[in-house]
């Protein structure tokens, strides 16, 4: 055993290349604290500086993080986290979700006289969190940059302070994701017991050395953490929080936490799933025990977001169930990852696809709502052809994508997906989930039927649409059509993304 | 050093034992005296473990800093007196959970004794921590050097929960004034 060597201080410089590689991470952090300040002396007015601080701090991160997707992956802070494709990836939906949602952000926030600087603040520590989680390569680092994420969201849920079921909201996942959060540290805490080391790279090295190190301590380390997974991205049974919470948040954080949240657990759950020695040909028991547990989470996943989604007639709770339906879809992903050849690409393409229809859908209700997010009822969304063309228009882009029609994104990320399924030999899977996507055309559709088919009702939401809502609406429009016209792209910077982990 | 297991047990024993009554008592001072002790057990785990200085900081800052705050809470909100209107649980509920609890606890005790102990798999041995200067001085190398990142990332975690707590506690209009109007004094200073 060699002896310790603690003082380091070659860890504590930066060479240019890696502080290039950090550099969408320097951006957000000087923005966030650029942004503090204005939200501190206040000058102006309270809302521009901290908004348009906001915004350039993470256009300029989704600029960076662009460029480096090209870039060779590096590892920093001694092997803490890795800046390579496949966080980048992810970093763009994160930091993009976040735009999409500050921008349709500023009207809602003043109608509810709500427009506190501390909105954009906690939103791009969120994005932070976000970011970090995805490129972390430490449990000790992925719980932080958790934590960092799920706290922010915890006080944006319940940012309508007034309204009682946005308190509710905030304490109820406030409640649940703290416990999800221990049982995750457990379960780190177990396989840092079994395997001596929290680096995810470290532990993969170990159980392959070393093949009796899979013990029966390190099963459950690795059961704890996916349970805490599975709990952030509100699958089946660990879902029942969410549809509370995703109806009492305000409307633009619900697609925040829909896309973003979702991406970034995903991202971070592929990152240890892949290293815990699932499909990396070894651990057969290990890999059978995930596989049954994401096999039966992802039926019961699918099953009852979408038959419980039947019976909404809330937009807000129907997308939240149907959101429960998505991760259902994304598990499938997961579960034929390993086994086809396309790997984790499909997962990566579904995040984007579904993370450009729901943001897309959610700025429209985000535009809709009235007072408290009420007036958000399917019979309000009635004539709403009439009243307002081209949100009608935009809506039924994204509902038929989230119902997987062609000429969507929805498309062809299910396309993708379940094709990837089939050739992993996942044949029952595939036809409960072709199914389960049968059902929830019908409460999508439903939604169209109700805005083109029937006649206007007297709705108290008849205000100008804010510019930069209607922008980030047809920003996501554009997307979801190019996505669903031209996948090759995607499909090219998913494969690589994944390749690169 | 070996660790005497009469004493683990009886500390672990000690912290299961005040755990459990936080969640039993009705009264949140009560609750909260007993979480007290469970710190305390807590340390005198970590104590027997060689890690002085997380012994240390678990009283300090937990049993001193934390719970102060909890306190003070407790007593600012007159916690202790709002009745605790807890809905009397199923007869079925109950026996469902309870079985939970002897399932998972069956499940850990059955894990615990099917892995064979590796031995320190890593190279932080007790020998090579005293040899290279003791426990605070490793840990706080470590923290400044190779957990650098967790660490400063602790500090912006912190940072965005501060601002979490003045966005939820802010009063309405009162305190939106007052902040405004030092606002401006401080602009005018500068």
């Amino acid at each position: 055993m060699e002896a310790l060597n603690t003082i380091r201080p070659e860890l504590l410089t930066f060479s240019r290349e890696q502080i290039v590689a950090i550099s969408p991470y320097i951006w957000l952090f000087g923005g966030s604290v650029l942004a503090i300040v204005a939200a501190a002396l206040r000058v102006i007015s309270p809302k521009w500086p901290v908004f348009l601080i906001t915004l350039a701090t993470l256009i300029a991160g989704t600029i960076s993080s662009f460029l480096l997707m090209s870039n060779e992956p590096m590892v920093l802070f001694s092997g803490k986290m890795v800046a390579d494709v496949y966080a980048n990836f992810f970093n763009l939906i994160f930091m993009i979700s976040a735009i999409v949602t500050a921008m349709a952000s500023l009207r809602y926030l003043d109608d509810g006289k709500i427009q506190h600087p501390e909105y954009y603040l906690l939103l791009l520590f969120s994005v932070m969190g976000m970011m970090l989680m995805a490129s972390s390569l430490d449990l000790v680092v992925l719980f932080i940059a958790l934590e960092l994420m799920s706290l922010s969201v915890y006080v944006l849920v319940g940012f309508r302070r007034t309204d009682r079921r946005s308190n509710e909201a905030a304490m109820k996942y406030f409640i649940l994701g703290g416990a999800a959060s221990a049982i995750l540290l457990y379960g780190a805490a177990l396989l840092y017991g079994a395997t001596g080391s929290t680096g995810i790279r470290d532990m993969l090295a170990f159980i392959q050395k070393s093949p009796e190190g899979v013990s029966p301590l390190f099963v459950l380390g690795s059961w704890l953490v996916v349970i805490g997974f599975l709990f952030k991205v509100a699958s089946v049974p660990f879902h029942m929080w969410m549809p509370d919470v995703y109806e009492g948040a305000p409307a633009p954080i619900t697609g925040f936490m829909t896309t973003g949240l979702k991406a970034a657990a995903f991202a971070a759950f592929m990152r240890v799933f892949v290293s815990a020695g699932y499909g990396a040909g070894l651990a057969e028991s290990l890999r059978t025990h995930l596989h049954d547990i994401l096999w039966i989470s992802a039926v019961l996943t699918m099953v009852v977001g979408n038959v419980i989604a039947l019976t909404q007639t809330n937009l807000k709770r129907m997308l939240a169930y149907s959101s429960i339906s998505h991760t259902g879809y994304l598990l499938v992903g997961m579960i034929a990852g390993p086994l086809s050849e396309q790997g984790y690409a499909p997962v990566a393409l579904y995040l984007v696809s579904y993370a450009a229809m729901n943001l897309g859908a959610f700025v429209i209700l985000t535009i809709l709502a009235a007072k408290d997010d009420s007036g958000l009822n399917l019979h309000d969304m009635s004539g709403l052809s009439r009243r307002h063309p081209w949100i009608a228009f935009s809506m039924a882009v994204f509902m038929l994508s989230m119902a997987g029609i062609p000429p969507t994104a929805g498309f062809a990320a299910k396309y993708y997906l379940f094709y990837s399924a089939i050739q992993a030999r996942e044949v029952p899977l595939v036809v409960i989930s072709v199914l389960c996507s049968a059902i929830s055309v019908y409460y999508y559709l439903r939604v169209l039927v109700y805005m083109y088919m029937r006649d206007p009702v007297e709705s108290p939401s008849g205000q100008r649409v804010s510019i930069w809502a209607a922008l980030a609406v047809a920003a996501m429009v554009a997307l979801t059509l190019q996505i669903g016209v031209l996948p090759e792209r995607m499909v090219t910077a998913a494969r690589k993304a994944v390749i690169s982990l | 050093m070996e660790i005497n297991p009469a004493f683990f047990y009886i500390f672990a024993g000690l912290a299961i034992a005040f755990s459990l009554l936080v969640v039993i008592k009705k009264s949140a001072i009560a609750s909260a005296f007993n979480l007290v002790c469970v710190f305390f057990s807590f340390a005198g785990i970590y104590a027997m473990m060689d890690a002085h200085l997380i012994a240390a900081i678990q009283i300090i800052v937990y049993a001193g800093a934390v719970m102060v705050l909890f306190l003070f809470v407790i007593m600012l909100l007159n916690a202790d007196n709002a009745a605790f209107d807890m809905h009397p649980i199923g007869r079925g509920k109950r026996l469902v959970s309870a079985s939970f609890v002897v399932v998972m606890a069956g499940m850990f005790i059955w894990v615990f004794k099917n892995t064979t102990y590796l031995g320190p798999i890593s190279n932080f041995s007790n020998a090579n921590v005293e040899a290279a200067g003791g426990n605070t001085q490793v840990l706080s190398e470590l923290m400044f050097s190779e957990y650098i990142l967790p660490f400063e990332l602790t500090s912006v975690l912190l940072l965005a929960a501060i601002i979490g707590t003045i966005a939820i506690a802010k009063r309405k209009k009162p305190a939106a004034l007052l902040n405004g109007g030092s606002a401006a004094k401080g602009g005018n200073a500068q």
